[in-house]
């Protein structure tokens, strides 16, 4: 079957920066901005663009990720010619193995996407959050007669040092590139969206297999712009990287923030609303009588008796009465009790906080084990954690999923520690 | 284990909800902001492990179509597992618009004998409870039933039920439909479970008569030959037949009276088609004791209120004691009480819906429209600054809001 453009979305990130809410699932797969997956974003583009043969490449804790996707029919990429086919890495093969790289990935399933004998290849990562029509990116892809488009969006210099840089030419052409170049010469990063032209891109991860490389950025983009007609398409929207645990929060926030350029409403995210494979579905939202909200994207499934304000909550959150959530982003089904203080947290899935717990106090220290992670004052409970009655947790502190901090008999817990 | 097929009966066409049933039967009437009212009988049926399942349905039935599809999202898809709509047919002898609910399953009797169930289970589409069947088909085999029917106790004793006096060993020994003085407090809930064979030729039976209700010509036949046994059920039983009730079953959602997640009813969570899925409620404002549905937008206040997916509530607008579906905008320094709000209606600023109350019943629906409540239909928009009075309903066809609307008025 002939189709126009293949998507091979590269959804294998492991995700080690953001700690504990990646420990159980693969970066695309944990939740944002309350309903939604990090990975919705990119199925959304994709879909809203009507590209409609997907490759999902997965490798690292793919469980949650390839119930969430299903069959694609939550994104409408379903039906006889339209298809999300999930790649995992496969054995038993001449050229198969668990996958070296983003670029061998794409290599390892090439049969895949010559089933479709496209022109172009999109290829995307799944762990980035923005609205982007990849039509116009292949429209400027044609009209520049280009073997590659290379995305590229402004990025703070500050932070230039942690992105592939292009340094572009005035006709268009990207000139240089640097990989995370600790003097960066631009601040014109790769958003790690590519579009290729088949015959060029199968020639491109020939070549670099065969000289062991396997990423899309260190191994095939620098030889092919020494080669080929390699552009760079400058993106001017939202795009954030929430490959950290600060970046992740400030993008939920971004959702509270009016003008921050995330405008979920308007940018049409679809996601697999049948969320934990209920038995029935969520009811909406229950706010009681002493209820204050504030500045808060309320999902369906809570029930509000307390205080919430600047923060985001998934469905099924229970909020107690007297009790107060500021600036947080609580996941799916934590029951918070009576009388409790929550600041600046991340509380993953099925947590249980009893009355009168306080949760982000204290001194802002760095985390001791994650210096580099944990800094900025956010406090981090993994899932299914138990707090007890009056329990204190300072910031920057992570709770380890599964921790019952009752049956431990811990009660106060330090900033900075981790349990 | 005997086979059971279950018959919904969604066809009723009862206008009784005034313009929320303009454009909808009753049984696809939203309620509690995302579900509609034949999700109610549809997860019980589910949750009861029932596998087959008919809708029957005739009047204005294309978003109770939509909603229901193929019964996926209640699961009745799969080799076993199915649900038909059954709507009326013509070009056979015996096939024309339904006559009654006695009718609707007698033009039905080739579906029923297609499935070969030992009973068949009959259901209305418009009432709003958590029950599972498994108790009572339990009930009617060891009794040795040939025909159940549910009751529940009532506080009032409406004219619109059928009653029964049932003995202490089940049997009913009196059945009267809609009497203006009722025997006892127990209500039929018109939940019938019949032995196939015995459903077939009361329907046969009753295809020659004039009139074509189980309630009123059915049961008290059964009851005459001592056939007719009572099953009580206890738990809360909520119904969508007038405003009134309509309105109840909201305020004992908001009261707590029952717990809604303990319920399990699913929906068809693809409402309206959108392209894409809604944001979670955003709420800057003052929000009590409501229920709030994903998509909504409240920075104004919100009291007492039940609202469907995507309404946004500005700020300085006010919404008390109301019902409000999809997508409405109630604009800055509006005012609602005890509003029924239907679909993509615009409320603009300055507008007052119900504020003092009234007396003054509805001139044209004086039995149907009472206790204060305002109804706008579907897509109506309500200019600037219009006041209207309560018991006063707006129909979706109604052209030129005047500014006043005094109580009791009808716009068509």
């Amino acid at each position: 079957m002939k189709k126009n453009i293949v998507a091979m979305l590269l959804a294998g990130g492991v995700g080690t920066r953001l700690n504990i809410l990646a420990r159980k699932r693969a970066k695309p797969a944990i939740p944002f901005g309350g309903i939604y997956r990090i990975i919705d974003f990119t199925m959304s583009n994709i879909a809203n663009s009507g590209i409609d043969v997907v490759g999902v490449l997965t490798q690292y804790k793919p469980l949650s990720l390839m119930e969430h996707l299903e069959d694609g029919r939550p994104w409408d990429i379903f039906g006889r010619t339209r298809n999300v086919e999930v790649l995992p890495p496969k054995t038993g093969e001449e050229t198969s193995d668990w996958y070296r790289g983003t670029s061998d990935a794409v290599w390892q399933n090439f049969n895949f996407i010559e089933e479709y004998s496209p022109e172009h290849i999109l290829v995307v990562s799944g762990d980035h959050i923005y609205n982007m029509n990849y039509n116009l990116l292949r429209e400027f892809h044609e009209a520049q007669q280009a073997d590659a488009t290379v995305c590229l969006v402004r990025v703070p210099e500050e932070e230039a040092r942690h992105f592939g840089i292009a340094i572009t030419a005035p006709d268009g052409r990207i000139a240089d590139w640097e990989e995370k170049p600790s003097k960066p010469r631009s601040n014109l990063a790769s958003m790690g969206v590519y579009i290729f032209n088949r015959e060029v891109l199968a020639w491109a991860l020939a070549r670099a297999a065969k000289k062991n490389g396997y990423d899309f950025a260190k191994d095939v983009i620098p030889v092919l712009l020494k080669q080929k007609r390699v552009c760079g398409y400058e993106f001017n929207g939202y795009w954030r990287d929430v490959g950290t645990l600060d970046a992740y929060w400030n993008a939920n926030m971004d959702l509270l923030r009016t003008g921050s350029g995330l405008d979920i409403e308007n940018w049409q995210v679809k996601t697999n609303m049948t969320d934990r494979g209920e038995i029935g579905d969520r009811p909406s939202t229950y706010f009681g009588r002493f209820a204050e909200v504030r500045n808060s994207l309320i999902s369906r499934g809570c029930m509000i008796d307390g205080s919430v304000e600047n923060s985001i909550l998934s469905p099924g959150v229970k909020v107690g009465k007297n009790t107060s959530i500021r600036d947080s982003i609580i996941f799916h089904d934590v029951t918070i009790g009576g009388q409790v203080e929550i600041k600046r947290a991340i509380i993953d899935k099925d947590v249980v906080i009893a009355e009168g717990a306080r949760v982000g106090i204290g001194e802002s220290m760095p985390n001791a084990t994650y210096p580099g992670q944990l800094f900025t004052g956010l406090t981090l409970i993994g899932k299914t954690v138990r707090i007890p009655a009056t329990g204190r947790i300072g910031t920057n502190t992570i709770i380890k999923p599964g921790t019952d901090l009752a049956r431990k008999k811990l009660r106060d817990i330090p900033p900075g520690s981790t349990v | 284990m005997n086979k059971t097929l279950a018959l919904v009966l969604a066809a009723g066409q009862v206008d009784e909800l005034l313009t929320l049933t303009e454009r909808r039967p009753k049984s696809a009437v939203p309620v509690f902001g995302i579900y509609r009212a034949i999700d109610f009988v549809l997860s019980n049926l589910m949750h009861s492990g029932i596998s087959n399942v008919g809708v029957l349905s005739q009047f204005r039935p294309y978003s109770l179509l939509r909603h229901v599809g193929t019964g996926e999202h209640w699961d009745f898809i799969g080799r076993t597992r199915t649900l038909n709509i059954l709507p009326p047919y013509r070009g056979q002898k015996e096939s024309d618009w339904y006559k009654g609910t006695a009718d609707a399953i007698y033009q039905n009797i080739s579906f029923i004998e297609s499935h070969k169930p030992d009973n068949v289970l009959i259901c209305s589409a418009d009432h709003i409870y958590r029950m599972d069947y498994q108790p009572l088909l339990q009930f009617h085999a060891d009794i040795k039933a040939e025909a159940t029917a549910c009751f529940t106790k009532v506080i009032s004793k409406s004219k619109r039920f059928g009653y029964a006096v049932i003995e202490n060993n089940n049997k009913i020994i009196e059945y009267v439909e809609k009497p203006e003085k009722p025997p006892t407090n127990m209500a039929s809930m018109t939940v019938y479970l019949f032995k196939t064979s015995l459903l077939i030729d009361l329907l046969k039976t009753n295809a020659k008569e004039n009139s074509h209700e189980f309630g009123r010509d059915i049961l008290p036949k059964l009851v005459k030959q001592e056939m007719l046994f009572g099953y009580k059920f206890r738990n809360p039983w909520y119904y969508a037949r007038t405003i009134k009730s309509y309105y109840k079953a909201h305020q004992a959602l908001l009261d707590r009276k029952f717990d809604l997640n303990a319920w399990q009813i699913r929906t068809n969570l693809i409402e309206r088609a959108e392209k894409g899925d809604r944001v979670p409620a955003r709420i800057n404002g003052e929000v009590t004791n409501s229920v709030i549905s994903e998509g909504c937008v409240i920075n104004g206040q919100v009291a007492n209120s039940v609202l469907s997916p995507g309404v946004i509530v500005e700020k300085g607008a006010i919404v008390q004691d109301s019902i409000i579906f999809h997508d409405s905008l109630i604009q800055n320094g509006a005012f609602l009480k005890r509003a029924i709000i239907d679909k993509d209606v615009l409320i603009s600023e300055h507008s007052e819906l119900g504020r003092s109350g009234s007396d003054v019943r509805s001139k044209e629906y004086a039995e149907l429209l009472e206790d204060g409540f305002t109804l706008v239909g579907k897509g109506i928009k309500i200019p600037a600054r219009t006041r209207i009075e309560a018991n006063s309903v707006i129909f979706s066809t109604a052209r030129d809001i005047p500014e006043e609307i005094p109580a009791g008025s009808t716009l068509k």
